[in-house]
């Protein structure tokens, strides 16, 4: 059995509040040893690669009402993300839109996990909101078992 | 008619297909247009705060994150800006590199803009995502084209988004010519790719509106600008890059955080491809002069929503270029000039894919940043939108809401707005009474 491919891909933007989030459980899931690709710009470049992907986990901050820090855990294998769940990125080409596209170009990875976490502050140069911080170690431990039990 | 009938409201809560997102209202009152706001939430301020107290070297770095789309452009100004200020000419070899570097953001940003956020809008589409289920073969071909730029950013800049090898001075690693050489075939693709673009999208229907634009862009005899020149006008300014603020001014808004760019006796002025196009269209090469005149692009183009043809034409140059440039390469031995900082005040000016991109700093003797302001180019075609949304709008009277309201966005669209260098969120508003 050849061995599975994955990604894991954390968007954000470290200057923008809770936007950061991504970033900083990107920061924890290379520390556990893991290769993690960080999108501070628009996401279609990430296509790239989907091609080839057995699973493709995706982290990013949201904004959908929850209390902050709330992690949501979505099945994103139809290519759609379900109504409600904002992803706040301020890219050009949003990560929703991105899926979709990937779905219409047959390059959906037959396993797509999205990671969003509720934020509540989204203003330049704001600090993350400490509970949104605090949310990050319970998405890196679950990034990571998401890869082991599948892998 | 009665007072029900005559007040209409349109609103579209959300803008997509712009770089970030702000906010648009048209106020129409019967058959006039009695107001257009550009809305601006975010505090544009913030970086020029952040980089005070900063070393001079981290400049390139910082600013770097205002933009994922343009990180290139904010380096090549800020970078310009120290080097004058430290009494730094670099070497041509260096120079070159740069712009090199340029032509990799410019073919990502502006294959970006052209297919999968203008060109939906020529084909009926609603997003990229449905015009990919129906012409696979046009979003994949953009997608290939984006990459090579990404790959020429990343072969050249350490890495495709926020290029980590530029400094001030130089770079801290010149590429090989064998890692340049690499990216020939794939270029030489894409050459012909973007040749091909420019037919697709000079072939598209256009709304018929021009206006009288004072195009603002750079300079730099024998070369279409990119890194370097001297900022004209189609009025007769020429002036150097310091005289800036001799001729331009920043008004504050109150409605908005953004400031709002005018030219000292002259009011609203335009930066972008349109304007360096009208002021620099007889340095392009013979490959792009062809591919504009097979698409029916005079020297000077005076239709906003043709800007994207023009953006395909500078594709084809960014390819163009970029293959020149990697013929000629001479490795730059050092990389980098040593610069030791100098107290003083300076500025750089460089061509972003969405128009002129103008710094000021002021630093002391131990290089620490005593001062930033930074002008993008979207803030200083802000009064612009305005003006051409409002005549648009005040033409398109006749059409139905929904069509107006696309007609607003598409008129926002022509400018590729980066208002992620300014903004949020977008949201249109056309209010009738």
């Amino acid at each position: 059995m050849t061995a599975r491919r994955v990604s894991v891909a954390c968007l954000g933007n470290r200057f923008r509040g809770d936007d950061a989030v991504g970033l900083l459980v990107a920061d924890g899931v290379r520390a556990a040893g893991v290769e993690v690709e960080e999108c501070e710009d628009e996401p279609t470049r990430l296509l790239d690669s989907w091609e080839e992907l057995d699973l493709l986990v995706l982290v990013d901050a949201v904004q959908s009402g929850s209390a902050p820090g709330t992690v949501h855990r979505v099945d994103a294998s139809s290519g759609t993300l379900p109504e409600g769940l904002t992803l706040t990125s301020s890219h050009a080409f949003g990560i929703a839109q991105t899926l979709e596209l990937a779905l219409a170009l047959g390059r959906l990875p037959p396993r797509v996990v999205v990671y969003g976490v509720e934020g509540v502050s989204f203003a330049a140069g704001a600090d993350v909101t400490p509970s949104v911080a605090s949310a990050v170690p319970g998405v890196v431990a679950a990034i990571v078992r998401e890869l082991e039990d599948g892998g | 008619m009665s007072e029900r009938a005559k007040t209409r409201t349109i609103r579209t809560d959300y803008l997509a297909r712009v770089e970030g997102e702000g906010a648009m209202l048209v106020k129409i009152k019967g058959d006039e247009v009695v107001d257009v706001q550009l809305k601006i939430y975010e505090p544009p301020r913030f970086f020029e705060m952040l980089l005070r107290g900063r070393q001079f070297t981290e400049a390139p770095d910082i600013t770097a994150r205002i933009c994922g789309i343009c990180p290139v452009a904010y380096q090549m100004s800020s970078i310009a800006a120290m080097e004058q200020i430290c009494g730094v000419e670099v070497s041509d070899t260096i120079r070159a590199l740069r712009r090199l570097l340029y032509c990799g953001e410019w073919i990502e940003s502006h294959t970006l803009h052209v297919y999968m956020l203008h060109a939906p809008d020529f084909l009926g589409y609603a997003s990229a995502v449905e015009l990919a289920r129906d012409h696979r073969d046009l979003v994949e071909r953009a997608l290939q084209l984006k990459k090579i730029g990404n790959d020429v950013m990343r072969v050249v800049g350490g890495r495709e988004i926020h290029p980590i090898n530029v400094r001030v001075g130089g770079w801290y690693r010149a590429p090989t010519h064998a890692e340049l050489q690499a990216l020939v075939p794939r270029l030489e693709w894409a050459l012909e790719a973007a040749v091909a673009t420019v037919e697709l999208v000079g072939g598209f229907d256009f709304p018929d509106f021009e206006a009288d634009y004072e195009f603002v862009a750079l300079r730099q005899p024998g070369e279409y600008p990119f890194e370097r020149g001297r900022i004209v006008s189609s009025s007769g300014l020429d002036i150097a890059v310091s005289e800036y603020e001799e001729h331009f001014v920043e008004e504050h808004v109150e409605r908005s955080n953004a400031l709002h760019s005018t030219m000292i006796g002259t009011g609203a002025y335009l930066v972008g491809p349109l304007a360096r196009y009208a002021l620099n269209s007889a340095e392009l090469s013979e490959v792009s002069r062809a591919a504009a005149a097979a698409a029916g692009l005079g020297p000077v183009c005076r239709n906003p929503f043709q800007s994207i043809v023009v953006r395909a034409v500078e594709t084809v140059e960014a390819c163009n270029e970029a293959l020149r440039l990697i013929e000629a390469y001479e490795r730059p031995e050092p990389p980098a000039l040593e610069v030791a900082p100098r107290a003083g005040s300076g500025c750089g000016c460089t061509e972003a894919p969405r128009g002129i991109l103008w710094h000021r700093y002021t630093i002391d003797g131990e290089g620490t940043i005593l001062d930033a302001k930074i002008v993008p180019p979207t803030s200083q075609n802000q009064k612009m939108i305005e003006a051409d949304l409002r005549g648009v709008v005040s033409s398109s009277l006749d059409l139905p809401e929904a069509q107006l309201a696309l007609r607003c966005e598409q008129t926002i669209r022509n400018y590729d707005p980066c208002i992620s260098c300014a903004t949020h969120f977008l949201k249109l508003e056309v209010e009738r009474t």
